[in-house]
């Protein structure tokens, strides 16, 4: 029976892309949290 | 659609039932706190995070997001995934670029609407951007919200068992009445708040649901082998498209993204965001919901491509799976969901037709201003009448109205979200740019997607040039009679004549037709706000900053 497989640019839009913007999003806001200067 | 006992239709009616309660309920408790204008059309800006931020999403998707984006994926496996990155990639530019800048531009200014922040922004002594914009707004969106009842009208009829055309009546009556009671009553903050509850719905029945689908197949290995079997062009990011085809597709649904920061029921909900703070978390918020939202449309989709191949319609799969895969209840619950998506729009897009008409024209252009107290009432009898009008389009199908949805994402977004990326980023333009811009959007919008379609209607396609002409002398005839154009209002609409012209004669010269039509009339756009501001005066009194 054949086997299929996704191709290279289907994982990238399928997880790659995702994941990395999940990934930014969070990164960003714990840099603004670390930067941002305490609220009085 | 797979036949549905009568046990489980009654059981998803129930559910329906408690959940148009909670619509109710939520507007009561949101009425009992407006007591007046801004109250009614921002919520006295006082949003937090969660719900302006699933607001803001939620109300951008209507049912695209549970029928539309579902379908996408069911017939064009992976590939019909690039709609998702097109749209969080515009999520990106708004919440991030847009959403930070305009809270405290709008809260200084004193802009209750998106018509607000243009006019203010440049000047507008002589209402002429405030009457463009109002006009575009409210074709736009009485053209989507008749046709989001008319959607919202089938999926009540199928989903509470109602048949035949007095089904279909019934089903259009029931959702639109409660929407108009609730926005009516509860204004900016029902809306806000129903979306909230809305949103989440959506995101929890668009995550649970693939996830319980791709397990019951045997996990994502065994999808994948499943739509291999079916068509392997269904595993590839491109489909069966090769060359300019594959490219200008991918263009175009990248495009999508574009017209985010044009949509006044959008942007609003920035505008009525608390702080500084709320707008952090709101990023976080509005972008987990897209992904999540997303994403789990297009597995809905991959996922009912294998488990039901024989669905004549991929956009029916959401609920389709639904019915045959999980307990009534929870069917009821997903069902819901599919009409919160597009009732959460309906909501939304009533609320800024009404506001453009209560607020732009009656109290800020006829200048019936009134105090708090009328400005709420006004707000409210206004959604009732545009709701009532709304009723009216959807039931007696009214063909024109429906063809101007054809053009709404496309001539909002074109039309406003260059307009609003320029206000904030402070680059030189006037306001007679800005007329150009809004006009060039829309002409362009149009002119476009009649050559998309030109297959189909070609004798249309041919006319775009004189009516082009037509139109534009009858903007100028307009302007003059009612002694509102300056000198600059007169070049920037013969500027967004030649433009929406020149680029008819591009489709029609190049065969650019497969090009999304938001694409060319965003940067077509943005190109004579700037060129038209360059070569106008500088406009007398100074814009608000």
């Amino acid at each position: 029976m054949e086997e299929y497989s996704l191709t290279l640019g289907a994982h990238l839009l399928l997880w790659f892309f995702p994941l990395a913007l999940v990934v930014l999003v969070i990164v960003e806001n714990l840099l603004d949290k670390h930067t941002r200067e305490p609220e009085r | 659609m797979t036949p549905v006992e009568g046990s489980t239709l009654t059981t998803v009616a129930v559910v329906m039932v408690a959940y148009l309660g909670v619509l109710l309920f939520i507007g009561w408790r949101a009425a009992r706190r407006t007591h007046g204008g801004e109250d009614f059309h921002l919520a006295g800006r006082s949003l937090g995070a969660w719900s302006a931020g699933i607001s803001s999403t939620a109300s951008s998707e209507s049912g695209w997001v549970t029928l539309g984006a579902v379908g996408m994926t069911f017939t064009y496996g992976v590939s019909g995934l690039w709609y998702a990155p097109g749209c969080l990639l515009g999520y990106l530019v708004n919440v991030y670029l847009v959403a930070p800048r305009l809270r405290p531009l709008s809260a200084n200014q004193g802009s209750v609407t998106l018509t607000d922040i243009i006019t203010r922004r440049w000047g507008d002594p002589r209402n002429v951007l405030r009457v463009t914009a109002t006009t575009i707004i409210l074709i736009c969106m009485m053209g989507y919200v008749a046709a989001q009842m008319t959607a919202a009208g089938k999926a009540f009829s199928s989903s509470l068992g109602f048949e035949g055309r007095s089904g279909y009546v019934l089903g259009v009556v029931i959702g639109a009445a409660v929407i108009i009671l609730v926005t009516s009553l509860g204004g900016f903050r029902a809306v806000a708040w129903t979306d909230l509850f809305q949103g989440v719905l959506v995101a929890i029945a668009l995550i649970a649901l693939p996830l319980y689908a791709i397990s019951r197949l045997g996990g994502f290995g065994a999808l994948v082998q499943g739509l291999g079997a079916i068509d392997p062009n269904l595993l590839s990011a491109g489909g069966d498209r090769i060359g300019p085809a594959l490219w200008g597709f991918i263009i175009g649904q990248l495009g999508i993204g574009l017209g985010y920061p044009g949509m006044p029921h959008v942007i609003t909900r920035y505008m009525a965001t608390r702080n500084d703070r709320e707008v952090q978390r709101l990023q976080v918020i509005a972008m987990f919901w897209g992904v999540a939202v997303f994403y789990g449309a297009g597995l809905v989709g991959l996922a009912g491509r294998v488990t039901l191949p024989e669905l004549a319609d991929g956009e029916q799969a959401l609920m389709a799976l639904a019915l045959q895969l999980v307990h009534p209840v929870l069917a009821g619950l997903i069902l819901a969901a599919v009409i919160s998506a597009i009732l959460s729009t309906v909501s939304s897009q009533l609320l800024v037709a009404a506001s453009a008409v209560s607020y732009d024209v009656v109290e800020e252009t006829l200048g019936r201003a009134s105090d708090d107290r009328r400005s709420l009432v006004l707000g409210r009898w206004t959604v009732a009448v545009v709701g009532l009008i709304g009723i009216l389009v959807a039931l007696t199908e009214v063909r024109l109205v429906f063809w101007f949805v054809l053009f709404a994402w496309s001539g909002l977004g074109a039309a406003f979200a260059p307009l609003i990326l320029l206000a904030l980023m402070q680059r030189g333009v006037n306001r007679h740019g800005a007329l150009a811009a809004m006009l060039t959007g829309t002409g362009v919008t149009v002119a476009w997607k009649l050559g998309r379609d030109a297959a189909t209607n070609p004798e249309i396609f041919a006319r775009v040039w004189w009516m082009t002409l037509i139109a534009a002398a009858a903007i100028l005839v307009l302007g003059q009679l009612a002694r509102a154009f300056e000198r600059g209002d007169q070049i920037g609409v013969v500027s967004a004549a030649s433009l929406t012209v020149v680029s008819w004669w591009l489709v029609q010269r190049w065969g650019l037709h497969n090009l999304y039509e938001l694409v060319p009339a965003f940067f077509l756009a943005a190109f004579a706000a700037l060129a038209v501001s360059a070569i106008t005066p500088t406009s007398e009194g100074s814009p608000s900053q």
